[in-house]
């Protein structure tokens, strides 16, 4: 009986409980907007990183990740490769020669990444095929480059164009070449697009005369959230000689920033909760001042003051339950909808490829945020109607009874 | 048996800070089956002997029982307990639950108690048959008339079974037919089952029903009789 009453209560006054239920739906529909969008712009900056280049897990001989210099190869590669096969819930990986460089056209010269790949196995570990805006991605023959857009333009290049890469070699040597523009990459990082230059495995080593060693294994893995626990396997198996690095290693500042803006999430609640806090306040105060002879008649005919608070509070908690429902399904159908459809910011293009994010972002909807909600929001609401719930048990039902 | 004792009391209420006496020492006994009606010109004190019987409010001297229990003592929560088993309260304004239909009016209390909500239908039914206020069932408070709205609070004072009821003006705000009635009802009521009616009343309808007359002034009992036309 006790939901019966709170129930019907909140229908008393229809208009001012919708307000207060509005309320708690814009809130709990700006929250989960807000998470989605803060997931899904800083996840596909994490996913462009990890296509674009950067994968899963990345493979060197050990010390090379701070020194990489083309003397830290790889001296045994079917130690990894066997470790690879024999690891379960690898998918793919790919071999690679990487050494930053001089490159140089008739036009311009610029400092950048040489990158030597696999073409075959390098199309399933990386997204560069697919960002092709021009020519086609390499066929494993010599002297073939994919550069990207912004590179390019600053030296001025096009399909066809030559290209002079210029790096230390393992002799320690300047070794050089002579490459061809075959394609012309463009991914949503502006930077990246500034700085990598792509070649068949073959031409890079022999401009670096590395035979058929190579520096770097980039390692795709089924599931992202198995990537800590395959890299642990991989470093027991490989032992110390090898370093074992999986994209939270390479990617810390992003991984941070992921973190952080989960962290700032908490304080957008706290901000949208303490907004909600106030109204719930407001609204079961007036609802318990208006009913303060009735409260006086419930108690004068035996009604505890436990009971009288958790009346008022079963009153908040039915508000801010229904606005959470509506909200979430409001907010649930919101995301869902941008989430096939994004949100095009290509005003801020300049901006967002800077951090490689895109100008399309594809707002996420999360177990997390799902869960925040239904956990903060009736818990803000039984927060706000402690006070009215406290206040509605100090009333005398002597003074109440009579009360006009 | 004594239902209702009171020792001495007195009860001074501060009007701006200016102590306004409103009880100057009541002794008064009260037993089991008693018609009782307290009347008395306005300010005589009335509502708060009332109120203070009813554990309502609390005497400023002197000592309360209700059943032998000195209610003086007593938590709020546990005089509450004492108001829902051994109290039932008619109002002058009614002062029903609006939310709630008759039918769950009257369950209220004893949803209170803990009771099954099986039993609590059988019970309420059954009060209702006994006041005639069936056809009244799924109505609620502003769907009735004043005289069905008390018949309502009758039948929720008494469902529990309480020793005592106490109705404060019960009549004041019905026609004298429907007052009329509703008094008959009350007297039936403690005929049948013996309950003890205590009334406060400057209505001379309710005045003329009582067994007891009690009349206050100035904060003290002026007479306290019983009266012989009355008795059984």
């Amino acid at each position: 009986m006790l939901f019966t009453i709170a129930w019907r209560n909140i229908w008393r006054n229809r208009r001012r409980s919708q307000i207060v239920m509005i309320s708690i739906i814009v809130g709990v529909v700006a929250v989960m907007f807000n998470d989605g969008l803060s997931v899904g712009m800083i996840h596909q900056m994490l996913d462009n990183q990890i296509g674009s280049h950067v994968s899963h897990i990345q493979i060197h001989a050990k010390g090379f990740n701070d020194n990489r210099v083309v003397q830290n190869y790889i001296h045994q590669p079917e130690i990894i490769d066997r470790a690879l096969e024999n690891t379960r819930g690898v998918k793919t990986w790919s071999t690679r020669v990487i050494t930053f460089g001089l490159l140089s056209s008739a036009m311009n010269s610029s400092g950048g990444l040489i990158v030597g790949v696999d073409h075959s196995r390098e199309e399933n570990v990386t997204s560069i095929k697919s960002s092709l805006i021009s020519g086609r991605y390499l066929s494993g023959k010599p002297h073939e480059v994919v550069v990207g857009k912004r590179l390019a333009d600053r030296l001025k290049v096009g399909l066809g164009d030559k290209v002079v890469g210029m790096a230390s070699a393992l002799n320690g040597d300047v070794g050089s070449d002579l490459f061809r523009v075959v394609g012309i990459y463009e991914t949503v990082s502006s930077e990246f697009d500034k700085a990598y230059m792509f070649t068949s495995l073959s031409s890079a080593q022999n401009m670096l005369e590395l035979g058929d060693n190579v520096l770097e294994y980039a390692v795709i893995v089924d599931d992202i959230s198995q990537v800590e626990a395959i890299t642990r396997e991989l470093r027991r198996t490989l032992g110390g000689e090898y370093e074992v690095l999986s994209y939270i290693d390479l990617l810390p500042l992003l991984v941070a920033q992921v973190e952080m803006y989960a962290e700032m999430m908490y304080v957008i609640y706290l901000i949208i909760g303490l907004a909600m806090v106030f109204g719930i306040i407001n609204t079961m105060l007036m609802s318990v001042f208006e009913r303060i002879r009735e409260f006086g008649v419930l108690m004068a005919i035996g009604m505890k003051n436990s009971y009288v608070f958790r009346m008022v509070m079963v009153e908040a908690m039915m508000l801010a339950v229904l606005g959470t429902g509506i909200g979430l399904g409001l907010g649930s159908l919101l995301l869902v909808v941008l989430n096939s459809v994004g949100i095009n910011l290509s005003m801020f293009t300049e901006g967002l490829t800077s951090f490689g994010v895109g100008a399309i972002i594809y707002p996420r909807l999360t177990i997390d945020a799902v869960m925040s909600v239904v956990i903060i929001i009736p818990m803000t609401a039984l927060l706000g109607s402690i006070y009215p719930a406290l206040k509605a048990t100090r009333l005398q039902p002597v003074n109440a009874i009579r009360y006009v | 048996m004594e239902v209702i004792r009171l020792n001495a009391v007195h009860k001074t209420y501060s009007d701006n800070g200016v102590p306004v006496h409103a009880l100057r020492g009541i002794n008064l006994s009260i037993t089991q089956g008693e018609f009782v009606v307290i009347a008395g010109p306005s300010g005589s004190g009335k509502t708060t002997l009332l109120n203070i019987m009813g554990a309502l409010d609390k005497p400023t001297e002197g000592s309360v029982f209700l059943e032998q229990e000195d209610v003086s003592l007593l938590s709020r929560d546990a005089i509450a307990g004492i108001r829902l088993e051994k109290l039932g309260f008619v109002f002058q304004a009614y002062n029903l639950i609006p939310v709630l239909t008759a039918m769950e009016n009257i369950e209220f209390t004893m949803m209170l108690l803990g009771q099954d909500e099986k039993s609590r239908r059988e019970r309420a039914l059954e009060v209702m048959r006994e006041l005639d206020i069936e056809e009244l069932a799924g109505k609620r408070p502003n769907e009735m008339s004043g005289g069905q709205q008390q018949r309502v609070a009758v039948a929720r004072a008494i469902v529990n079974n309480p020793s005592i009821i106490l109705a404060d003006e019960p009549t004041a705000n019905l026609d004298s037919e429907t007052g009329g009635n509703l008094l008959d009802l009350m007297e039936r009521m403690n005929r049948e089952h013996n309950l003890t009616f205590i009334f406060s009343s400057h209505d001379q309808n309710v005045i003329d029903r009582a067994r007891r007359l009690i009349i206050l002034r100035d904060g003290l009992i002026e007479k306290d009789e019983i009266l012989e036309s009355q008795k059984a």
